[in-house]
């Protein structure tokens, strides 16, 4: 009886451990932070990190390219803005003057290379605030998200 | 009129269910038989003012009277009458009430199925579900009611988001609730059997069809919801690990784990406690879904309202996890296990090693849903976690869940020999495997996906070798044909063969999953008339723009003639539709699906001013036809393990 509720505890020890690597190891490149624009300035050094990146996009900062699908524009938080470069389709709603949330990294020159764009959903848009968390209000296309 | 007919009917049940709550309880206090009688009287005085207020709802819908606030913002006088009818579960309000008007239809036909039976049992179970009922009807009554009125009546109603009038949509809600109600059976039963102590396998027995009923309805929910996804939300894919597509695929696991470890239970009298925990689990996950999706704490593509609902649900969800989990431990005496394993090598051990995978799967999906809330709460910082997690953690769990349905169903009980392993699984191995080295040399190098091929290969040839086996035995002891060995087979042990034809269901979808998850092609560009966009071996040629005032909306189209491999296959017209109430068009994509690929073009831009340009995704997914037929096969399986043959409801 005792070497066999060892051996239940054992077993569930070695599922524990491989359920806490898999977690382990898919959260690494899968959790993905939200940084505002003065947030991402205030930050020293390139990080690899996948990050989104929230804010309005600049107006008359849009420069679209439609033969090559390239997209360039300005995000800002009123007080910093990030250049941002995106290859592909945004949303319907991506436009300026509105909300956005980019997802990609920043490269070495400080532009942030988009993978993803996410526009807002509603009409109203209120600036990023530690209460009302701008990542909430904004929904995913699905049409740019990552396979 | 309607509305007070309507409310009041809602009003009235609520006062029915909380009198169902009580009655059983006076009842076994004062030993009177009576009082068990009026519990039942209450399910069914439900069952008849729900119907009615439903019937009040889908009236008022038909008949666009717009002095109900959920009929003005659900329909216009331009909505056709079916989609006025499933307005019904078109937004929050009405959706409730449908899940339960649902529930009450269920509660109604175990109260009057099981009249004569489970003398014991029957009050208890009653007043669970009258618990449950009384708690979706005050949520209806009082916070989130579908009756409630707007003043000034407006002229026109608002209409329902044009993405939800789809012939998908107007079953995957109710597949969903039914399957999320089904569970509550079950559940009930365990509960009652809780309460009165009688803890042998007589719930269990009871309810399986119910719960087989309910995983059936479960699995086809999701699957129409990932059809829907694919086909009408125009992004070329059919799952995305979003919170509320999480939040409906969650119970189907606890779901799936009981009904594989309640056989263990039946069989050999063990894992007592493991079952009732997991029947807990799963129920709460109904309703912790909700949850989730209505208190608008996670961001979520389908944009639902919020409101006081959210909250109300996690209190019922607290009530429901401390309350059972409670009555758990208060019986704990009564659960001491019986038998302990035997063996590692057998069926009992292959049963339980999948209850560790499914609630495994469980807990990482539960973990990366609500990662993001507990980040915010313990850290302060915002995150989000992506499809990649869930695809990386969950991707080994069910390949071995895979491997798992290939040896659970065939190893011996208690312990399999080297015998019976051998006879078993040596030829649908060596046939696996020679079929991974076929598709070694030439098609795939992956090696997931070449593990995922394998295994169902797997599966497959270990199902068929079993049943070959079991037809040839009949066809020589009988002397029967093997058409008519099989369907006796099949009658004999039909919860048996059913489940194996699930099995066979399952595998195709896995191979839809492994072949487009790993194999597809996405392209996209913009193309002026005439140029041409090559993708795999299609040459898809954009042949212009056509715009047209349709009844609802504007459409524009655009014509791209489509070559595979030279030979024209048509012209394919995706679509955008500009609704006028709708901030942004939307995509109608076209595709053509075959069971090799499908093709999938998505006409996602267009020049508006010379219209000569059209920005174009295109898509190829190989398999994906195979889920939705693995979805058929199921349905087929699950008939056969329920259908209530005459015969064999005695030979069982």
């Amino acid at each position: 009886m005792k070497s066999r509720s060892r051996r239940y505890i054992i077993g569930g020890l070695i599922v524990l451990a491989a359920l806490s690597y898999l977690i382990y190891t898919g959260m690494q490149d899968a959790v993905v932070y939200f940084v505002t624009p003065s947030e991402l300035k205030a930050q020293t050094g390139t990080s690899d990190r996948f990050l989104r990146l929230g804010g309005m996009v600049v107006q008359g900062s849009l420069q679209k390219d439609l033969k090559k699908l390239t997209y360039r524009f300005q995000i800002t938080d009123g007080a910093q803005s990030i250049p941002v470069h995106f290859q592909g389709i945004p949303p319907d709603l991506f436009a300026e003057g509105k909300g956005a949330v980019v997802e990609g990294k920043l490269d070495s020159v400080g532009i942030f290379q988009a993978t993803t764009i996410m526009a807002k959903h509603s009409e109203e848009y209120s600036p990023p605030a530690k209460d009302h968390p701008a990542s909430r209000s904004f929904v995913p296309s699905k049409e740019t998200q990552r396979p | 009129m309607t509305a007070t007919i309507g409310h009041a009917s809602v009003v009235i049940a609520f006062l029915l269910a909380l009198w169902g709550m009580i009655a059983p309880i006076i009842g076994s206090r004062t030993g009177r038989e009576r009082f068990f009688a009026t519990t039942r009287a209450a399910i069914l005085g439900q069952f008849l003012l729900v119907t009615l207020a439903s019937s009040s709802l889908i009236y008022a819908l038909v008949t666009t009277d717009f002095s109900i606030k959920y009929v003005a913002f659900n329909t216009t006088r331009a909505t056709p009458i079916y989609y006025r009818v499933t307005g019904l579960w078109g937004a929050l309000e009405g959706s409730l009430l449908l899940w339960e008007w649902i529930l009450i239809i269920f509660s109604g036909l175990v109260a009057w199925i099981y009249k004569d039976r489970h003398r014991e049992l029957m009050p208890w179970v009653l007043m669970i579900l009258s618990t449950v009922s009384a708690f979706f009807l005050a949520v209806i009554a009082f916070a989130s009611n579908p009756f409630e009125g707007v003043f000034p009546v407006p002229l026109d109603g608002r209409g329902l988001n044009p993405l939800l009038e789809d012939a998908n949509m107007i079953t995957h809600p109710p597949l969903l609730y039914t399957g999320f109600v089904g569970l509550t059976v079950p559940y009930a039963f365990a509960m009652a059997a809780l309460i009165i102590g009688k803890l042998d396998e007589a719930w269990i027995v009871t309810t399986r069809r119910w719960t087989i009923t309910a995983w059936f309805f479960l699995t086809m929910g999701n699957l129409v919801g990932a059809w829907w996804s694919y086909h009408v939300l125009g992004w070329g894919g059919y799952w995305a690990w979003d919170p509320v597509e999480n939040a409906a695929f969650m119970p189907w696991l606890p779901a799936t784990a009981f009904l594989h470890s309640v056989q263990v239970q039946e069989r050999r009298g063990m894992l007592k406690v493991w079952n009732l925990s997991l029947i807990i689990i799963a129920f709460s996950l109904t309703i912790f879904g909700t949850f989730l999706t209505r208190s608008g704490i996670i961001s979520s593509i389908h944009a639902f309202s919020s409101g006081p609902v959210g909250t109300l649900f996690l209190s019922f969800l607290a009530f429901i996890l401390i309350s059972s989990f409670g009555l758990l431990a208060y019986r704990a005496d009564k659960l001491k296990g019986r038998p302990e394993l035997d063996s590692m090598v057998s069926r009992e051990s292959a049963f339980l090693l999948n209850n560790v995978v499914l609630v495994s799967a469980l807990f990482t999906i539960f973990l990366g849903t609500i990662f993001p809330l507990i980040s915010e709460a313990v850290a302060g910082v915002q995150v989000s976690v992506g499809a990649p997690y869930f695809n990386s953690v969950t991707v080994p769990l069910f390949l071995l869940l895979v491997f798992l349905m290939g040896v659970g169903p065939m190893i011996a009980w208690r312990k399999a020999s080297w015998d019976n392993l051998k006879r078993n699984f040596l030829w649908p191995a060596v046939a696996a495997l020679t079929i991974a080295l076929f598709l070694f040399i030439w098609w795939i190098r992956d090696f997931l996906p070449l593990l995922g091929f394998t295994l169902s290969a797997f599966v497959v040839f270990s199902i068929l070798f079993d049943t070959a086996l079991a037809v040839r035995a009949r066809c020589r002891i009988e002397g029967e044909w093997i058409g008519s060995a099989l369907v006796t087979l099949a009658r004999r042990n039909q919860r048996r063969y059913g489940g194996l034809v699930v099995h066979l269901g399952i595998v195709l979808i896995v191979l839809g999953i492994a072949g487009s998850m790993s194999y597809s092609i996405e392209r996209q560009a913009t193309l002026n008339v005439g140029e041409t966009l090559a993708v795999g071996q299609y040459k898809i040629r954009f042949e212009g723009l056509r715009g047209s005032q349709q009844p609802t909306h504007y459409r524009v189209q655009g014509a791209f003639r489509v070559f595979n491999n030279g030979d024209e296959s048509g012209v394919f017209s995706p679509t955008l539709k500009f609704f006028p109430t709708q901030q942004s068009p939307i995509g109608r994509a076209v595709f053509r699906s075959t069971f090799t690929e499908d093709l999938y073009l998505i006409l996602s831009g267009f020049s508006e001013l010379q219209q000569n340009r059209a920005t174009l995704k295109v898509l190829v997914r190989p398999l994906v036809a195979w889920i939705w037929l693995g979805g058929l096969v199921i349905a087929l399986g699950t008939l056969v393990a329920i259908w209530p043959f005459k015969q064999s409801a005695v030979s069982e």
